[in-house]
This record gives structure tokens, sequence and C-alpha cells, in this order.
């Protein structure tokens, strides 16, 4: 009860906003029982090149390789502070290390949201293979299904692999990206168990099993409670510290040059 | 008995024309022409244009601008990078359609502005004539951010009626930016209209 109050509020706030000043991302809808996947221009894939990124996804379609293992925010970290973004991000999804990057990036995503998967391909995966090597930055990503409905068992499944190897919650973040428009609530279980089969060591069944007992549940209210506090209105929303500070806020699918340029790397 | 539109005089209030003849649509064209063909009408249009997108623009990441752009310490190349960043075709933050058609809006924003700073400087500009033109700037500003988010933003408006964001607009967000490009057009054409009979740049405007 209490995720969906969190949610509707999400979704509320966001409507609310949307009129006055629009959003780059995307906003949530979760609550409509709009259950397909949408783009920013009327096209499959968001802008003209995703298109071609992923005309025909398929359950084995292999996500780039990730050049720095997976990990875990150290617990206790407080090398972000106490800003909102960074409520409860002791043990989120990271790569790189929070604590000795320059920069940091916590992104609040939805793995149906179609801006976010344009962030993907052209700013995230730069961010991991150029600046998280070099230990230039830091990626946190926090998961939030405030878009289509598909989105929640496929946050939840994140969930679930992330409770199981950190590494293996990049790939199937990176999978929903890709595969996106072909996913959808009657299929994306089948989706996930099918590709967590093929491309992991996993035990499928379990991450599914996971999904359809709840057990992601106060995970998943982590993110979103982070993001109603700290006035997320769609997705992709990116917090941007430097040095330990807050330095600033972008929604959208912003640029690569844009994060590095606001982190000043 | 005295209906509240009569106890106002609202049914004394012509409806604003529409352009609904070939004709109408040549009168707003040759009076756009002639208007941004005086170099200062141009400059007007332009720099309208370039304030009518980076409204559009800035106005859905006012944090990162007032943070970086605006504040903070970053040189100002950097800056401006930042800034440059958020426009459609230069960043990330939007596809080709979505991006075109707010350029699109914003280019008929300008001519709409110059149309409209030529009007007032000449005639009196009537209230249809200029709330025409906020109507437009109001609307293309809604159409940037539902034009960049889809039809998500939709469902999440439309969810609150109970409907389908899908089944009502197909376009995911882009009908804000048509309607915009709608209320900029009559904007315009009404501008024109009022013009009718006086000269442009030494042109008759009246075809």
């Amino acid at each position: 009860m209490e995720r969906l109050t969190r949610r509707d509020a999400l979704a509320t706030g966001a409507v609310s906003l949307a009129g006055l000043a629009g959003l780059a991302g995307c906003t949530g809808g979760a609550s409509g029982g709009n259950d397909g996947s949408g783009s920013d221009d009327g096209s499959t894939g968001g802008d003209g090149s995703m298109d071609a990124d992923s005309a025909t996804p398929t359950a084995t379609s292999t996500p780039t390789q990730t050049p720095v293992p997976g990990g875990r925010v150290a617990v206790g970290a407080d090398a972000l502070g106490d800003h909102e973004a960074a409520q409860g991000i002791e043990g989120q999804p990271v790569l790189g290390d929070v604590a000795a990057a320059r920069g940091v990036v916590v992104v609040f995503e939805d793995p149906s949201c179609p801006r976010c998967a344009t962030f993907e391909r052209r700013t995230a995966r730069r961010i991991r293979d150029e600046l998280v090597p070099a230990g230039d930055a830091a990626l946190v990503s926090r998961t939030v299904p405030i878009v289509y409905q598909w989105g929640e068992p496929a946050v939840a499944a994140l969930e679930a692999v992330f409770a199981r190897d950190a590494t293996a919650f990049w790939s199937l973040l990176e999978f929903y990206f890709t595969a996106q428009s072909g996913l959808s609530s009657e299929n994306v279980l089948d989706r996930t168990e099918s590709y967590l089969a093929e491309e992991t060591d996993l035990d499928a069944a379990g991450v599914l099993a996971d999904v359809e007992s709840g057990a992601s549940a106060d995970a998943i209210d982590v993110d979103l409670a982070a993001a109603d506090a700290a006035g997320v209105r769609g997705t992709p929303t990116v917090f941007l510290f430097r040095d330990g500070e807050y330095r600033t806020k972008a929604s959208g699918s912003v640029s690569y040059e844009l994060v590095t340029g606001a982190l000043g790397l | 008995m005295t209906t509240s539109s009569s106890r106002f005089g609202l049914d004394r209030l012509p409806l604003p024309p529409l352009p609904t003849r070939v004709a109408d649509w040549r009168l707003l064209a040759r009076t756009a022409r002639l208007v941004v063909s005086v170099p200062a009408y141009a400059a007007v249009a332009l720099v309208a244009a370039v304030v009518g997108l980076t409204l559009f623009v800035g106005s859905q990441n006012l944090a990162l601008v007032g943070d970086v752009v605006v504040g903070g310490s970053l040189p100002l190349s950097t800056r401006l990078t930042v800034l440059a960043e958020l426009y459609p075709f230069v960043g990330t933050s939007y596809g080709p359609v979505t991006g075109g058609a707010l350029v699109v809006v914003s280019a008929m924003i300008g001519v709409n502005v110059a149309m409209a700073v030529y009007h007032l400087r000449e005639h009196e500009l009537t209230a249809v004539e200029g709330g025409g033109s906020l109507a437009g700037v109001l609307l293309g500003t809604l159409g940037a951010g539902c034009a960049a988010c889809g039809s998500a933003v939709l469902a999440g408006l439309l969810s609150l009626v109970g409907a389908s964001g899908t089944l009502l607009l197909p376009f995911d967000g882009l009908e804000f930016t048509a309607l915009a490009a709608v209320a900029v057009l009559l904007s315009s054409y009404w501008l024109a209209d009022g013009m009718r009979g006086g000269e442009v740049a030494g042109c008759p405007v009246d075809l």
C-alpha cells in the first residue's frame, strides 16, 4: 500500500509540473493503465539512432561489456553528504568508487522509460566506459518504476538480480533498455527469465519467484522514497556530485558532454 | 431573459476570423514575408525565436541553468557548453522529430513576435492578436516538454481522468507541439488580418 502511495505521489507531482515547465524525461503513468512502450517522437525508438539499435530486440541481445564490475555503494558511505538523492544509497548498484571518484552521477531511471534508454545509450555507456575505469566518476543507478506498468516487474527483477549478483544487474538493465520496444507486462517476465537463463549463471526461476512474491518491495521502496525526497519528477533524472558535494541535477536524456561539463571533468 | 453572455455584452463581440480560404493563407505568408524582409524585424524574429527555444529547453532544467550556467564557478566556455547541450541537435535530450518540431515552432514564434511588434508600432494590437501570441508561446513550452518525454507524460495526465494516452494521443506528445503551431499560426493570421489595407516595407499587405 505504501509503495502505491509513493508511486502515485511521484506521478502526480510529475503531472502537476508538466504543464508549466515540461519535462525532458518520462513521468509516471503507471497508475493509468497504460502498458505500452512509447517514444518521444512517434517512432519505436525514442530518437533516430535508437531505431537502428533496437529495431528487432531479442531475448538474446548482447549488451556491451561492462569494463568495471558492478558493486554496491559501501555501507556507511557518506561521500555524498546528506543530499536527498543519496538517501538510502548504501548498498545501491554502483560502477566505480563513490568515495574516491571526483564526480558521482546518481541516476534515477526506469527500464520502461524511452528517454532512459536514450540516456543509457548516449551517455551512461560513455560514463561507464570512459570515466569509471579512469576513476573520474562513479555511476549509481536507482531504479524507480514510474512510467509503464511493465517497469514494475522489471524493477523487481533488477532488485532480485542485484541481491544475487551486482554485475548481472547492469547487464539486465542494459537488456531492458535494448529490448524495450518489444517488452510489455505480458512478456517481460518470460523475456527476463530467458535472458537470465541464457546470459547469466543466476537461478532465473529463483529471480522470478522473488518477483512474484514481492521480495524486492523494500528495496524498491528505498529508491522511491529517495526519488520522492529529492524531487524527482520524471526519468531519467541525474544528480551530479563533485568532490562529495552536490552540484546540480538535470532531467531528461542529457548528453555526456553536459554531464562532464557540469562536473568539471 | 438575460443570459450571462448578453449581460456582459459578449454576444456582441465578433468571433475572430479563421483562415479558411487559400487567399487567407497567402495573406499570412505575404505579410510575414514582408515584415521579416525589413532587417530590423528580421533581427527581432531571430532573437524572439532563439529566446523562445531557450525558454522551451531551459524551462525543463531550471536547476541546472541556475546551478551551473548562471551560478557556480565553472569557466565561461564550460557554462556555454552545458547550455548548448540543452538544445535540440546539439545535446541528446531530443530526438530528430521532436527537436525539429521545436525549432520550427520557435521559428514561427519568432516571426509571430516580429509581426506583433510591427503591428504594435504601426497600429493598435487587439486582445485577440496579442492573446494568440501568448497562447502560442505557452503551448510551445508545454509541447517542448511533452514532445520530449513522449506518451508517458500524456499517460500520466490522462490517467487522472481514466483515459489511455496511447489511444487518444498516438503521436507521443507531439500533439502539444502541433497545438502550439496552430495557435501561433492563428495568431499570425489575425495579425496579418489586422494589418490588411496597410503597407509593410512599402508594399501593400492586401493581395
